[in-house]
């Protein structure tokens, strides 16, 4: 099969795999930068809909507006919140720059919640400060931003997925894929390669048993991860799971967010709130599972208490924004906010940065440790970046690329490289009766829960360990009929690397931090003495994995964690 | 990836034109989806096309483009006999108007057809412009509820208007959703008898959502004189009335309210019990430490929280002195 | 190896006699390209048990002909 197949050759100065928040935003900003410069994004669905927020989205968690917040407060605040692991200079970048890209996305017809003197209408949801600023009508949001690629001059091929990243001379150069749909095998020299291919959002498998019934669009499988992994960057923190608290079966946000301003509340079964923060949190996610664990479950997002008018109130945000198939949810069930509350419950684990910590290792320029190669978005190593964080490492990816390419010419591929990730990508092809990639997703996932859910227990992540690297033959038999088959296949191979990371992340770093997200029973307690440093990882020249500590830089804003312990449930 | 672009949109351009409604519907679809600039004026000529869901899709296609010389005929569109295209066409003008349109749009206000002046008052909430005034000032007095309704929420955001005598006026409307968005109007008006006027709201309304609006607004005022309605509101039947009276309590600290306000530390809402306790933190009142103290034990740990908040900040206030 | 083709209720469903042969936008959307066009009869169906329930193809649909349930395991 794979010798018949199709090759297609291209070239660009700046490529951009994955035309989601980040994605968009950088290829904007590199065209911005130099107009003359020729802007790729590769993407696998397309960028009109595409990305975890390609549904639009009902506010922004980050934002830092002149006279309601500085750039250093909301630095101090992450960096608590986080448990001091953290760089800040990039952490303030978002900060900096987060108000420029609210009022560029506004020059764009992105509407932001306003009060009647046109003022920002921002909450109050993180334990201090307001940084929640609301959209109610931002479910527009992925067209806007695609009419803005699009009137920039970027370039967009949709439907090619990416699978490495071609290094050369220890740069990157490119990389290689295939159309989903036809089959083609591609291979782009680039100068300089952005990743923005989101969160590993299919790492655990969730509770319902379905496959794509994941928080995050299942299309962000940990591409991004995989790929910087095998292109020889550093990886950071990657024990730092993503849990949310979602609803249960649903498992899509009860936008507490939305709801929460307007008086709804998050409560134990007797109807009392245990949390007095609403902003998710490692720590808060501890005390909801302690709740459930407590026979005080289970947890639901209550509104009963409230009015008609409100409740229709939240209802229309919720039912036009970032997951709308809500409404059809809890009306197949009889319920609705007016009667019933909204029973929640801890998701499965995923990876990703924006929500939490774990992500490929980035500077304040979005650089990653390889040159030429930038991350952003939900798979870059700034935590609680959220959607305002990945515009602006967006911008400064393509920024920061436009700049590294001057006078820097194209690298041809490996040849060798080439011809064997070819032989990689088309095997299920030429074995179209192999074991189905949903079934060899699915015990890969069920492995992930079986062995690395919090709380992690050192035994079972060992054993879950060697399965998961014991799957590297498993992968061997999966079987694709046809291109889309084997894109998910691909998939699936991505999801394994992640949950290797997972597992050695997770057993390298011998105490508890972060809540939830890191509680580990062997090792109880937050050890600031021992571990108080990035866990990063990476490939060797000889292909292994290694696990370092990576000291974390002086802080520019001065902060005592030994002192500020985030709290959530302290009176 | 196309290399023929103009052969590909004037394929599109004329299914646009077809007899067939199910072609048109395809073009205007796939037009959408190109988003290419070229297809203006033909998007602009489907707005009136036969098929209502041809003119639904040709509203939101030239949403998607943005551009502004669409706005004209958009605007005609808020006063289609069909609700869709009006609903489209308000949101993708409330993304494309400026105040370059002002005049249009007020021109538009003067046409009697309810759904365009509904629809025009809402975009006017977008412009923030006093010149408006003169044109929403008759609609006060409209017939049509709805459009009174929406006149005084509009005028809430016209910011340069201070004093707005026919907006207190309002307030006795007999329609109690005119009442609820002239309260929370008169929350940005300071003509001088408009505490005294929300006051009476406040303890008079037969609807709760107005005495709730009222507290609302007058936590804006934070004017001292309404402290006594405020605690006979404290009464009232509704949580959230209660809660938003907190609230406005808040702003203007008065040891008098003491009474009331740790009986308000016992309210079957724990949002009023929340609002209670930062209240009693504010008056700084060490009478009120007793009460505080049994809050503590209060099932929601919000509560908690804020009672031991108002504690410290009580406590604090009694070393003051000292280091004074 | 053998392999065995099983039932299974799907999300996205198709009324056919709304569904334009023209028509691709469906297709042309959904982030997981489980869509796709029958060869035999020009209507779009769900070719893989992929489904998101995100909406963006129900709502493109320029006729209304397609209607997302909630995956039968969450509904």
């Amino acid at each position: 099969m794979s010798t018949q197949v199709n090759t297609q050759w291209m070239r660009t100065d700046v490529l951009i795999i994955g035309g989601g928040t980040a994605g968009t935003m950088a290829a904007i900003k590199a065209r911005q930068a130099n107009p003359e410069a020729d802007v790729l994004i590769l993407e696998k669905a397309n960028i009109r809909r595409s990305g975890a927020i390609a549904m639009g989205m009902d506010g922004v968690n980050t934002a830092v507006i002149p006279g309601h917040s500085t750039p250093e407060q909301y630095t101090r605040e992450v960096t608590i919140a986080n448990d001091g692991i953290v760089n800040q200079a990039a952490v303030y970048q978002t900060g900096k720059l987060g108000f420029d890209v609210i009022q560029e996305l506004e020059s764009w017809g992105v509407k932001f919640q306003k009060d009647p003197q046109g003022n920002y209408d921002l909450k109050q949801v993180h334990r201090v400060g307001k940084y929640v600023l609301p959209m109610p009508e931002g479910k527009d949001l992925k067209t806007i931003l695609t009419r803005q690629v699009k009137r920039h001059k970027a370039r967009v091929t949709n439907r090619v997925m990416a699978t490495r990243v071609l290094v050369r001379n220890g740069r990157a150069i490119g990389a290689v894929g295939f159309d989903v749909r036809n089959g083609d095998f591609i291979v782009i020299q680039a100068k300089a390669v952005i990743l923005c291919t989101g969160a590993c959002g299919r790492l655990g498998l969730p509770a319902s048993g379905y496959l794509y019934g994941t928080y995050e669009n299942p299309t962000n499988a940990g591409d991004g991860y995989s790929m910087a992994y095998h292109a020889g960057a550093e990886l950071s923190n990657i024990e730092c799971f993503q849990i949310n608290p979602l609803i249960k079966d649903y498992n899509g946000p009860a936008c507490a967010y939305v709801a929460g301003p307007l008086g709804a509340q998050t409560v134990n079964a007797e109807g009392y709130r245990f949390i007095n923060c609403d902003y998710w949190s490692g720590q808060m996610m501890l005390e909801v599972w302690k709740e459930l664990n407590s026979g005080k479950g289970p947890v639901q997002l209550k509104m009963t208490h409230l009015d008609n008018d409100t409740i229709a109130e939240i209802e229309s945000v919720l039912w036009a924004n970032e997951r709308p198939s809500r409404e059809r949810f809890h009306a197949g069930r009889g319920e609705n906010y007016r009667t019933h509350g909204v029973e929640m419950n801890i998701s499965e684990i995923g990876l990703c940065s924006g929500h939490s910590a774990s992500g490929v290792w980035v500077n304040e320029k979005a650089e990653t440790t390889v040159p030429g190669l930038y991350a952003a978005g939900d798979m870059a190593s700034v935590p609680h970046n959220y959607m305002i964080g990945a515009f602006v490492f967006g911008r400064l990816a393509g920024e920061n690329a436009i700049d590294y390419i001057q006078d820097l010419d194209y690298l041809e591929p490996d040849p060798d490289f080439l011809e064997a990730e070819k032989a990689r990508i088309y095997a299920p092809l030429n074995q179209p009766n192999g074991i189905p990639h949903t079934q060899v997703e699915y015990k890969l996932r069920r492995l992930v829960n079986d062995y690395l859910q919090p709380p992690k227990v050192s035994h079972k992540m060992e054993i879950g360990l060697q399965n998961f690297v014991r799957y590297q033959e498993t992968l061997q038999l999966m079987g694709a009929r046809d291109p889309h088959e084997l894109m998910r296949c691909l998939e699936v191979h991505f999801i394994r690397d992640c949950a290797e990371m997972a597992a050695r992340a997770s057993l390298y770093r011998r105490e508890s931090r972060w809540g939830l997200y890191h509680y580990c029973v062997d090792y109880p307690e937050k050890n600031n003495q021992e571990w108080f440093c990035h866990v990063n990882l990476k490939k060797t020249e000889v292909g292994e994995m290694v696990l370092f500590k990576r000291p974390i830089d002086p802080y520019i804003i001065d902060v005592d964690v030994n002192r500020e312990v985030y709290d959530v449930a302290v009176r | 990836m196309s290399t023929n672009i103009d052969s590909e949109l004037n394929q599109w351009l004329e299914l646009l034109r077809s007899p067939n409604e199910s072609d048109r519907l395809v073009a205007v679809k796939t037009l959408q989806h190109l988003g290419d600039e070229d297809a203006l004026d033909p998007l602009i000529i489907a707005l009136t096309d036969q098929s209502t869901t041809v003119q639904k899709l040709a509203v939101i296609a030239l949403w998607e483009l943005a551009n502004p010389a669409a706005v004209p005929a958009l605007i005609s569109c808020l006063a289609s006999p069909d609700g869709e295209v009006r609903a489209e066409s308000r949101s993708a003008l409330g993304e494309l108007v400026s105040p370059d349109h002002l005049l249009l749009l007020l021109d538009a206000l003067q046409q009697k057809n309810v759904e365009l002046q509904l629809g025009v008052l809402f975009l006017l909430r977008k412009i923030h412009d006093v010149q408006c005034l003169p044109y929403i000032l008759p609609l006060f007095k409209s017939d049509q509820a709805e459009l009174r309704e929406a006149a005084v929420t509009t005028l809430r955001y016209l910011n340069q208007v201070k004093q707005c005598p026919a907006a207190i006026a309002l307030l006795s409307d007999p329609d109690e959703t005119v009442r609820r968005s002239a309260t929370l109007t008169l929350g940005h008006l300071a003509d001088a008898d408009v505490v005294a006027a929300l006051c009476h709201a406040l303890t008079s309304d037969v609807d709760w959502q107005v005495r709730r609006n009222a507290a609302k607004s007058l936590a804006l005022h934070a004017d001292p004189s309404a402290v006594s309605a405020l605690a006979t509101a404290l009464a009232d039947d509704h949580w959230q009335v209660r809660k938003f009276t907190l609230q406005a309590l808040q702003t203007t600290p008065d040891d008098r309210t003491l009474p009331v306000l740790i009986q308000a530390l016992t309210d079957e809402y724990s949002d009023v019990r929340r609002d209670a306790a930062i209240a009693l933190g504010a008056l700084k009142n060490p009478a009120a430490l007793n009460a505080l103290q049994q809050a503590l034990d209060d099932p929601d740990r919000d509560v908690c929280i804020y009672t031991q908040h108002a504690i410290n900040s009580i406590q604090e206030a009694l070393q003051e002195p000292s280091n004074a | 190896m053998a392999l065995i083709n099983q039932r299974v209720d799907v999300p996205v469903i198709v009324d056919e006699s709304k569904c334009l042969e023209k028509c691709t936008a469906c297709i042309e959307v959904c982030p997981l390209d489980v869509l796709a066009k029958n060869p035999d009869t020009g209507k779009a169906y769900m070719k893989y048990d992929e489904c998101w329930f995100c909406l963006p193809c129900e709502k493109e649909c320029p006729t209304g002909a397609i209607t997302v349930q909630i995956p039968f395991l969450l509904r």
